[in-house]
């Protein structure tokens, strides 16, 4: 794994994509060489002094040949909208790359990304990176509304795409989670097949369910709140399924994780 | 050449620049980002005689200028560390001071014992103040216990003894000369402030242990009156800890009595906090004119 380092890059682009989401640009180039699908990056929010922890967020995408990295985010809270309003020439101050990534079987024969809202965000390179080893991939992409869809056309050029949204404005009306549900119980044979999920927690409580049930290999990207994202604080702690009671209880998600095998973790809230 | 050399009792530190038991891990977690070497000293992370798994989540609780924690002092145990951690600090040429505590009264001398036939360790910082574990609080607020504590550690070593104190009692000066009294060699204030936060929507609070200890800028004025007091009533060295994340912070608590400080917080979301304060502190003494740091130390009129 690459070390992690402190950056102080300039923002390339600001670019709003769908409702409250935005894609921040800029150019580091050891970054977008090093950086593997799963891992993220904390930015310290700029002119904001008063927001005192950094954020973490996945790396979207990089591009080594350039040097041009991409984060995807949601505007929700005091962090996320002022990073939204900033424009080219800003200097953000960032650490990573950050956490474990995706891990990847030899024997995969075929991978199955669920996606529920922004927990897109780690799959643009994890299809990239998945692509280049052979792998096929399905995709299932839930929303609730479509307009917080982003980058579709990316997907359906280079997976097997299947979107839902739950107002049924788009794509299968419903949860993403039935989508996976079909796709399983319609295959002969899961051996080799491996499943990759990101999103809101009771949907990965949901996969967490399913995956046991079927049974099938389950990686989740994770999200906890965080204050330092490099194993310092021990803030970012998640229970473990087989914990040594009284010894050791806890992973930290930005440390052993944020990838994590789905059986491993207790998902609550 | 600014001479940045401080002695804490007979603990001597290249620059009065340390790091608060907690914020550090074992310092490696650090080492991609900053030199180790070049900060003063290096406080790990409180080490009991057993594993703690430490609290359940949530731990942590963001807040205006601070913030709350709950972490319940996770750590390997004594055993495991020494064979898991030590030997990244023994390659350091920094001082290295082992932050211990027990959860039992004997559980600080147990360690102590222990780490005497260890190598690489520089003094102890005896952590008599975690809020966040059960009865933790007694030994730092009661002062006859805090001395008695200190001086059976005391009677086990002759490497330097540091008491580190809470803020979270009536009078802190009280423990501070009880602690003085059992033989220490100097103190570190503040460990963080007993505090509490409410989720309105949910109807219940926001840390899982209720209550936590907050930490970071907001609490710098409280630890600041705390080690002004602790200076003028005590005999032995003070260490500052509370809300430093700038070298302007890190001066007005050496103006106000402080021998050296140990930055907390601040190393979470600015991992390089350390290096940006002693390199700070060098400019203003130069700007200054004051060719020794110590100068400065209880400068105030
Ligand atoms: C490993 C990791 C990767 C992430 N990747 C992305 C990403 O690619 N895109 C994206 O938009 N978001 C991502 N997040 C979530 C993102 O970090 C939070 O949305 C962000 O920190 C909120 O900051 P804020 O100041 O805008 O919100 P705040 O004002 O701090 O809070 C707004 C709301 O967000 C919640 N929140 C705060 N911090 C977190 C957190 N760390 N995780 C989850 N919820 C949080 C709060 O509880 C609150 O409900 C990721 C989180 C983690 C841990
Ligand atoms: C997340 C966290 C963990 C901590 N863990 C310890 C610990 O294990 N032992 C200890 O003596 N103090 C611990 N502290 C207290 C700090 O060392 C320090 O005394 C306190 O945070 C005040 O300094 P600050 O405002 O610079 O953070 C911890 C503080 C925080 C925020
Ligand atoms: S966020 Fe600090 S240890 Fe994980």
């Amino acid at each position: 794994m690459s070390e992690k380092k402190l950056f102080q890059p300039r923002v390339a682009e600001v670019r709003k994509v769908a409702h409250d989401i935005y894609l921040l640009q800029f150019h580091q180039p050891f970054l977008s060489r090093n950086a593997r699908a799963g891992q993220f990056i904390e930015i310290k929010t700029p002119f904001r002094p008063d927001i005192l922890w950094r954020r973490p967020f996945s790396i979207h995408n990089v591009n080594p040949d350039d040097g041009d990295v991409e984060i995807l985010f949601h505007a929700v809270g005091r962090g996320t909208k002022a990073l939204a309003h900033l424009g080219p020439g800003d200097t953000i101050d960032i650490l990573g790359p950050l956490g474990n990534g995706f891990h990847y079987d030899d024997e995969l024969r075929e991978a199955v990304l669920v996606a529920g809202g922004l927990g897109v965000a780690p799959f643009r390179l994890l299809q990239r990176e998945l692509a280049r080893r052979g792998v096929p991939m399905t995709m299932f992409y839930g929303v609730s509304d479509e307009d917080q869809f982003c980058g579709v056309d990316f997907f359906d050029a280079h997976v097997n795409l299947k979107l839902s949204t739950v107002d049924g404005s788009r794509g299968y009306k419903g949860v993403v989670t039935d989508l996976l549900v079909e796709y399983l119980d319609a295959c002969d044979d899961l051996a080799h097949k491996a499943v990759y999920v990101c999103g809101p927690t009771p949907m990965l409580r949901r996969v967490q369910e399913i995956a046991r049930q079927y049974p099938v290999p389950a990686q989740v990207s994770l999200e906890t709140i965080m204050a330092c994202g490099f194993g310092a604080c021990v803030g970012c702690a998640v229970p473990m399924t087989h914990p040594q009671p009284g010894v050791k209880e806890y992973y930290l998600t930005c440390k052993d994780g944020p990838v994590f095998n789905i059986e491993e973790i207790v998902i609550n809230g | 050449m600014v001479d940045l050399c401080v002695q804490i009792g007979p603990l001597r530190l290249k620059n009065p620049v340390m790091t608060a038991s907690g914020t550090f891990g074992y310092a490696e977690e650090f080492k991609d980002i900053v030199d180790l070497n070049e900060i003063g000293g290096i406080v790990t992370k409180t080490v009991t005689p057993n594993p703690r798994p430490g609290n359940p989540p949530r731990r942590i609780v963001e807040l205006p200028g601070g913030m709350l924690n709950s972490i319940g002092l996770p750590n390997v145990g004594l055993e495991n560390f020494i064979r898991e951690k030590m030997p990244f600090l023994q390659t350091l040429r920094t001082e290295v001071v082992i932050n211990v505590a027990g959860t039992t009264e004997d559980g600080f001398a147990e360690c102590v014992s222990r780490l005497e036939d260890v190598d690489g360790i520089s003094a102890y910082e005896l952590n008599f103040s975690c809020p966040n574990v059960n009865h933790g609080t007694s030994y730092s607020t009661d002062p006859n216990i805090a001395e008695r504590i200190t001086a059976a550690v005391r009677r086990l070593t002759r490497r330097p003894l540091i008491a580190k104190l809470t803020p979270n009692v009536t009078s802190i000066s009280e423990i501070g000369l009880a602690v003085q009294n059992g033989g220490a060699d100097a103190v570190s204030a503040i460990n963080t402030v007993v505090g509490m936060a409410v989720d309105i929507a949910a109807r219940k609070p926001k840390l899982a242990t209720i209550t936590g200890g907050y930490s970071g800028p907001a609490v710098k004025p409280i630890a600041l009156a705390k080690v002004y007091e602790l200076a003028r009533n005590l005999s032995i060295p003070v260490i500052a800890i509370g809300g430093i994340a700038t070298a302007e912070d890190a001066l007005e608590f050496m103006i106000a009595g402080a021998t050296a400080f140990q930055v907390g917080t601040a190393n979470f979301y600015q991992p390089d906090a350390t290096i940006k304060i002693k390199k700070g502190l060098e400019s203003y003494c130069k700007e200054h004119n004051i060719s020794r740091v110590i100068e400065l130390v209880g400068a105030l009129p």
